[in-house]
């Protein structure tokens, strides 16, 4: 791209289809009120929910949303290698995310197995059952990720099938899947 | 790829990452077996969470980039997130 390109201002664009943005928003109003929920019922039991968070590893928390923010990084750099029609760096790029979001799940399982070995399952309290519900359903939401990148890889692979805008709706998805997170590492691990 | 939104991409994830770490921070400055809430540390996870929220939606979403109705609804939605949930927690540990 040439200087004056870039100098010149870009036209105001959705990125990706509107509907996933539509999509997106419900959702983000959807666990708002899950969170709503969360918050009333630790402010009635302030004692028993700091007990119980205090088994959660706030180490393990960062690590997951670092490696969750590396993941929405990379899908960023897919989509504007895409844009440029750099179709080999956005490949490499959409297989990092993968790798990243790869990470996150096997860490998270991890997490999951130790708890319930430690005998915090999700009946033990109240903030472990909304521990392994909100997780349970961002891993949920981390699964169609999974597939929704696999829709960006296959359209990136074949020249035949290059959509920039089905790349960039895959990436509103995935980036949907880290922002939940770093919300529900905020209130399960972080607040007091 | 473009070197300089390459060098903005990594300048936000240095910053998330950076805002990350400082929720560390924040997180281990009570005790952590505190049995007590302490209002100004949850507050600040929650504000916290919601700047790197933003910051996500309008750089790596490219929220900045979009028209002018979406950019006001996530902030419309990000508005109300954080009014609902400081509100709930601030008026319930009050």
């Amino acid at each position: 791209m040439t200087d004056a390109a870039q100098a010149r201002p870009r036209a105001r664009f959705v990125p990706g289809q509107p509907d996933m943005w539509a999509f997106v928003l419900f959702e983000a109003l959807v666990f708002t009120a899950y969170f709503a929920v969360y918050v009333v019922a630790r402010t009635r039991s302030p004692e028993l929910f700091l007990q119980s968070q205090a088994h959660l590893d706030l180490r393990v928390g960062v690590f997951h949303t670092l490696v969750l923010l590396a993941s929405s990084w990379s899908v960023a750099r897919c989509v504007q290698a895409a844009r440029e029609r750099s179709y080999r760096a956005a490949l490499a790029n959409a297989w990092l995310t993968m790798l990243f979001g790869f990470v996150f799940l096997v860490s998270k399982v991890i997490e999951w197995a130790g708890k319930i070995r430690e005998g915090f399952g999700f009946t033990h309290d109240e903030f472990f059952s909304f521990y392994y519900f909100l997780t349970a359903l961002h891993f949920l939401h981390l699964l169609i990720g999974f597939g929704v990148l696999a829709i960006a890889v296959h359209q990136l692979w074949s020249p035949a099938r290059r959509s920039q805008q089905a790349i960039e709706t895959c990436a509103t998805y995935w980036h949907t899947v880290d922002f939940l997170w770093v919300l529900i590492f905020a209130l399960l691990y972080v607040m007091r | 790829m473009n070197a300089g939104f390459e060098r903005r991409l990594l300048a936000v994830w240095l910053a998330l990452a950076a805002i990350t770490l400082a929720q560390l921070f924040v997180g281990s400055l009570d005790e952590p077996d505190a049995l007590r809430p302490n209002a100004a540390l949850g507050a600040s996870a929650i504000a916290l969470a919601l700047v790197k929220v933003r910051i996500i939606m309008r750089e790596f979403m490219e929220v900045r980039h979009a028209p002018a109705l979406l950019c006001r609804l996530s902030d419309l939605w990000l508005a109300l997130a954080g009014a609902v949930l400081l509100g709930c927690y601030l008026v319930g540990t009050a």
